[in-house]
């Protein structure tokens, strides 16, 4: 095995931990202010990547100024779940917050299997093959774009959480609800806000992925579970640690792929999971500070 | 409120003078039992339906309501009295499944004793899962992904192993009607095997409700730091609760094995499957002995009958069914249709004694405790 395939192998690791990052960044984000473990989270992926396909397919919208619309358009159904779904379980027992958001999962997957039937698609594009190369590594431009923009974005809601005086209000919630509200923060529009994140957050990586990833209406449940494993393995509703966490699964994958195929590379992460749940069920970067 | 003591105090006397209260009132005065006597009653009913019900079409959707229950009621155990998020709870299944099938077909060991050899594997994967999660106290959403994890690993594990038949899956070769082998050309046969099962399952739920292990189940559901200090054995206790759980499952996963002749990995460890079976007693009602029953038949004829109509073209229908069915129950009725009863049931009973009292006027009340 030469240098250059490790390489390679390496970069597709971190691009493609770039968009898991998108996604466990807004999971850990809802985990750590809200304390619920929305189940159809990446659900909002899948449907990101089809309205991306169909604005393509109808409209003839490039994906990438579709995911715009798509972060408006999933930021407002953020907040539409917060005020009718969520809300009435917010001190419910987690068994029922649970079963609410997979019974929303599963509501989500239906409909699309139902619209747009349940065979895979996949948007192809003039440019979603190409590539630039680097010596003997080659660079996928789609996927390059995807990691910027994640990137991008992950460090610009960082400052927007460290610095802006909402994002001190969204830490302020995700430490207490009950003293973020009696110094008067209105806790309700602090959970539609960040709900509405999390879900564009989603729906952007979906955009993000469209290009050259075939789509069908259960392609959430895989990014789920990977974005749970990057969750926990970044301690749940820490920031940094689901960014850190999503580059590592992103490598795993990639070097399990490599190592021993690509059917079983899910066994990786699966296995890196059940020993940190075992071992650091914590995470490995403890506490949780938004 | 007075009134209100007057008939606790009564019912307390009924159930404590054994020997002078007919049979009847005892099971009148415990919700318990009454909920085992409906659901006595409408096993029985499943069992003359095959007078009326001629067509294959409806037995298959009887006999598979009645599976359905029966899970809902092996899980109830774990997820409603325990209330632990068992939510991976398909393996046990699919191992019984996997074991009944490899015996039959590689051993030739009849799937009447596989059936009850597929608990072997199943308690030990039981018992394997307990060890690590449960002494460690792992939190109730970490147990969840976990017993997640678990599934998709054996599902994995499973595609790969060669004995099972790998990705493609593994049937019973279905030549003729033998009772040995448990293949019968008519559904009769399936339907009282069944019922057979579901009596197990409502027999051990009631047992557990009345029993002092149901009782301490319940004490660590609604709270855990409170039994602790009480001293009860919290992890023991939960792996009693996750052992039950799990041979009751695996003898479900062993009749829809010989049921249906046909199983691959991403079905019996798949999500989907797994997310139909535990609709039954979350709707139904967690941790009562006849809400898994009423679930399963509020949820399965209909899945059925819809899917019918939108014939296999149409993907997604069940899934928006049950998305819908756990959305509106969660936010409306959390404690399922059997929570409903358990209040109505309370008033009448409360009702019915107060009109006695009054009848036989306080002198006897009186009398009574003395």
């Amino acid at each position: 095995m030469n240098v250059s395939i490790l390489l390679q192998t390496l970069i597709n690791g971190i691009f493609l931990g770039g968009v898991y990052a998108l996604v466990a960044i807004g999971l850990t984000l809802v985990y750590g202010v809200m304390m619920i473990v929305n189940f159809a989270h990446a659900d909002f992926l899948m449907l990101g990547l089809y309205l991306a396909y169909w604005s393509f397919v109808l409209a003839g919208i490039q994906p990438y100024i579709a995911m715009f619309i798509i972060i408006v358009i999933f930021f407002l159904i953020g907040i539409l779940l917060q005020k009718v779904l969520i809300k009435p379980v917010l001190s419910a027992p987690v068994i029922n917050q649970v079963l609410l958001t997979l019974g929303l999962s599963s509501f989500i997957v239906g409909l699309v299997q139902f619209f747009w039937r349940a065979e895979p698609r996949s948007l192809i594009l003039p440019y979603s093959s190409n590539s630039i190369a680097i010596g003997d590594v080659v660079l996928n431009i789609p996927r390059l774009i995807a990691f910027v923009v994640s990137l991008v974005v992950a460090l610009f809601l960082y400052q927007f959480l460290s610095h802006t005086k909402t994002g001190k209000a969204i830490r302020a919630c995700s430490q207490s609800r009950r003293a973020a509200a009696l110094m008067g923060i209105n806790v309700n529009r602090i959970y539609m806000l960040v709900l509405g994140i999390g879900l564009a957050l989603a729906g952007l990586a979906g955009a993000l992925l469209s290009p050259n990833y075939p789509m069908s209406p259960t392609v959430g449940s895989t990014f789920s579970f990977t974005a749970f494993v990057i969750v926990v393995l970044g301690s749940m509703g820490n920031f940094m640690g689901a960014f850190f966490g999503a580059m590592i699964i992103g490598i795993a994958e990639s070097f399990g792929g490599l190592l021993i195929g690509g059917e079983l590379k899910q066994l990786v992460s699966m296995l890196i999971f059940i020993f940190v749940l075992l071992l650091r069920p914590g995470g490995l970067f403890g506490g949780k500070n938004a | 409120m007075l009134e209100k003591e007057k008939v606790a105090l009564r019912i307390q006397q009924i159930r404590s003078s054994s020997k002078q209260t007919p049979f009847l009132w005892k099971v009148l005065l415990d919700w318990n039992s009454i909920q085992f006597a409906i659901g006595l009653i409408l096993i029985l009913i499943a069992a003359v339906s095959p007078l009326f019900l001629k067509a294959d079409y409806f037995l298959n959707i009887l006999i598979l309501t009645i599976l359905y229950a029966y899970v809902g009621l092996a899980w109830n155990i774990v997820g409603g009295y325990a209330g632990l998020l068992l939510f991976g709870f398909i393996p046990f299944f699919g191992l019984g499944a996997y074991t009944t099938v490899i015996l039959l077909n590689h051993y030739l060991i009849s799937p009447w004793a596989g059936i009850f050899i597929g608990m072997i594997p199943a308690v030990l994967l039981a018992l394997l899962i307990a060890f690590l999660t449960l002494r460690y106290g792992l939190k109730e959403d970490y147990f969840l992904l976990f017993t997640m994890a678990v599934m998709v690993v054996l599902s994995l594990v499973f595609s790969k192993l060669k004995i099972a038949g790998g990705a493609i899956g593994i049937s019973i070769s279905f030549v003729q009607s033998s009772f040995e082998r448990m293949v019968f050309i008519e559904r009769a046969p399936y339907l009282y095997i069944s019922l057979v099962l579901l009596f197990l399952g409502l027999v051990v739920n009631f047992l557990v409700a009345r029993s002092k292990l149901g009782r301490y189940l319940v004490a660590i559901r609604e709270n855990e730091d409170g039994a602790k200090a009480l001293g009860v054995n919290i992890s023991l206790y939960k792996t009693y609760a996750l052992l039950i759980s799990a041979a009751l499952n695996a003898l479900a996963g062993g009749f829809y094995m010989v049921y249906t002749t046909f199983i691959d990995p991403l079905l019996v460890f798949g999500g989907p499957f797994n997310f139909e079976l535990l609709i039954a007693p979350i709707i139904g009602g967690r941790g009562t002995v006849i809400g898994p029953i009423l679930g399963a038949i509020l949820n399965k004829p209909m899945v059925e009958l819809v899917r019918g109509y939108f014939s296999i073209s149409r993907a997604g229908t069940t899934l928006i069914i049950y998305g819908l069915f756990l959305m509106v129950f969660i936010i409306f009725l959390p404690r399922g249709v059997a929570g409903l009863l358990e209040p109505l049931y309370r008033r009448i009973r409360q009702r019915t004694i107060a009109r006695l009292n009054v009848a036989q006027g306080t002198a006897t009340i009186q009398s009574d405790t003395e």
